[in-house]
């Protein structure tokens, strides 16, 4: 992809951000146009309730679809993602275990302390996972059998969860449904500020792995030849989708389709296997497809939320769909 | 160029010791194109994998240059010898142009980003493999003479003097073994490279090669 193609394609899809992140805003049960400027509700609704939900959705659509494509590209196979294997749910069941704990001390008004400890629970579980996943496919080179192991561990996963769940009394069950279909609305400014740090750091370490990500795309002993450390490079990029799928899944909890399809999207869309131009494209289309997501959500009803999980994949698995039927190119 | 003395290679672990073949000595000069035989599981592959420095040796030397190979670290290696392996690459929007240009990977920042130079250094290698014309299409499109062809074609892009193929030929038809030959054997002569290939095709690769290795059981050795 040349350069100006690159600079030409990353304008269109700033724009569509930006007309998204617009209608996003505007979109919710009370037409902020109808209200004064001077109204204390009008800036509590863009600011309190809008705004956070806005950039909430850009970090948790842009995250998730540079993880699946991390590990898609450290994998060597299409059909890697957080959910899939099972890292959302190593996510989840530490956010479980963290939740029970803390709801147990009963230590109301250390607010801010309950959530980074979930965070890290969250990190924790998502690291854990992704390190299983890591030490099998070493073990066993065959990709259906990496992410069968993924798919077994989930499940595995998602069973001790259920367990969790039966055990736990009725308040903190709601918690944990409405927690698990996904939600982009219950993150507040000061979660952001705790978020957005640490979401940043990662986004751009990434951009430093673009070499070697390039390499290993032909296969781990040319990365080797070509001078890449891949010991160094796995446990990098293992660290970085734990920290971004951990802190997510913490916020959001587990969304599911946006990791894995829209790296595959964005490479059936945009020709080119060089990672600063999929990682960049990665990060604007994941954001683009939740915030999408939630206008829809908005549309279809504006008196309640809908899950995210639900319209994401609603929208989402069809395209995909059709673009591979369409594509008669191996996109993996 | 490499000069190995009493190499012992194979594979050892906490667990186990396993020597896959001892003794071996021989030298290699610049323009060599050399023939490694053998039949499967003698240890080829080990062979080159230790003198690729992807495995270490058990015990003995393996010398590039007059200096050992342990002492070299990954990324002065990646601009001493390139590889050819096997395992069939492709998918990923990989196109001829993107996996001629990975040969440049040693030398450029870290953004992987490509100077006019190392254009110019990929372009040239597309030109002598005849893939000029094919450097837009994807590698999943390719027959896999032409596969092979670019992953050679990577190798002159990576500008090494040292280049090992193990077993190039496998998958390709009569007319391409003999064109790929005649191709590495034009690199050793014209550009001085020291080429090792091993490969099956005994007969074929004899009226090309200066030097050969035979590898047989109970460490037998012989080199011609």
């Amino acid at each position: 992809m040349s350069k100006s193609k690159f600079i030409f394609t990353t304008l269109m899809l700033l724009l569509v951000l930006a007309v998204l992140i617009i209608c996003d805003l505007c979109l919710g049960s009370i037409n902020l146009f109808s209200l004064e400027k001077s109204n204390p509700m009008f800036s509590s609704i863009l600011y309190d309730i809008r705004l956070p939900k806005t950039i909430t959705s850009i970090i948790a659509g842009s995250g998730l679809a540079l993880c699946g494509l991390l590990m898609q590209s450290l994998f060597r196979n299409p059909l890697a993602g957080p959910y899939v294997l099972g890292v959302s749910s190593g996510s989840s069941l530490f956010v479980a275990i963290a939740t029970m704990m803390i709801s147990s001390i009963q230590v109301s008004g250390f607010f801010i302390m309950g959530k980074s400890i979930i965070t890290l629970f969250s990190i924790l579980g998502a690291f854990f996972v992704t390190t299983i996943i890591l030490l099998v496919s070493k073990k066993n080179k065959n990709n259906v059998t990496v992410l069968l192991v993924g798919l077994m561990l989930g499940q595995i996963l998602s069973a001790l969860q259920g367990l969790i769940e039966y055990m736990s009394n009725a308040d903190n069950l709601k918690t944990f449904v409405m927690w698990g279909m996904g939600s982009v609305g219950s993150s507040t400014m000061e979660d952001l500020y705790f978020i957005i740090p640490i979401y940043t750091i990662a986004i751009i370490a990434s951009f430093f792995f673009i070499k070697p990500l390039n390499a290993i795309l032909l296969n781990e002993q040319y990365a080797q030849n070509l001078g890449v450390n891949v010991n160094a490079l796995r446990l990098s990029i293992i660290t970085i989708s734990a920290i971004i799928v951990g802190v997510i899944t913490a916020f959001c909890g587990p969304i599911a389709f946006v990791g894995i399809s829209v790296p595959i999207a964005s490479r059936l869309f945009f020709k080119t296997s060089h990672h600063l131009h999929q990682i960049t494209f990665c990060l604007l289309l994941g954001a683009s497809v939740v915030l999408l997501a939630d206008v829809v959500c908005q549309i279809l009803s504006s008196q309640f939320t809908l899950p995210i999980n639900t319209v994401t994949t609603l929208i989402g698995s069809p395209v995909v769909i059709y673009l591979l039927f369409k594509s008669k190119l191996n996109v993996g | 160029m490499i000069d190995i003395k009493h190499l012992e290679i194979g594979y050892q672990n906490k667990r186990q010791y396993n020597s896959v073949f001892k003794d071996m000595n021989m030298t290699f000069n610049a323009g060599d194109l050399v023939g490694l035989m053998g039949d499967n599981g003698v240890g080829k592959s080990t062979f080159l994998k230790t003198i690729t420095g992807t495995l270490v040796p058990l015990s003995g030397e393996i010398k590039i240059n007059n200096k050992n190979i342990t002492q070299y670290n990954t990324q002065q290696l990646s601009q001493l010898l390139s590889i050819v392996v096997t395992e069939k690459i492709g998918g990923f929007n990989l196109t001829v142009w993107d996996v001629v240009a990975s040969g440049r990977i040693p030398y450029i920042n870290i953004f992987g980003k490509l100077t006019s130079d190392d254009e110019s250094i990929v372009t040239k290698a597309l030109e002598q493999l005849n893939l000029f014309p094919l450097k837009e299409k994807l590698i999943d499109e390719l027959s896999d003479g032409q596969r092979q062809k670019v992953m050679i074609a990577k190798s002159l892009a990576q500008q090494t003097p040292i280049i090992i193929l193990d077993e190039p030929t496998a998958f390709l038809d009569h007319t391409s073994k003999h064109h790929l030959f005649a191709t590495l054997k034009q690199l050793c002569t014209e550009q001085g490279k020291l080429i090792i290939v091993s490969s099956h095709d005994l007969e074929l690769m004899k009226s090309y090669i200066n030097k050969s290795v035979t590898m047989a059981i109970n460490n037998h050795l012989e080199i011609k």
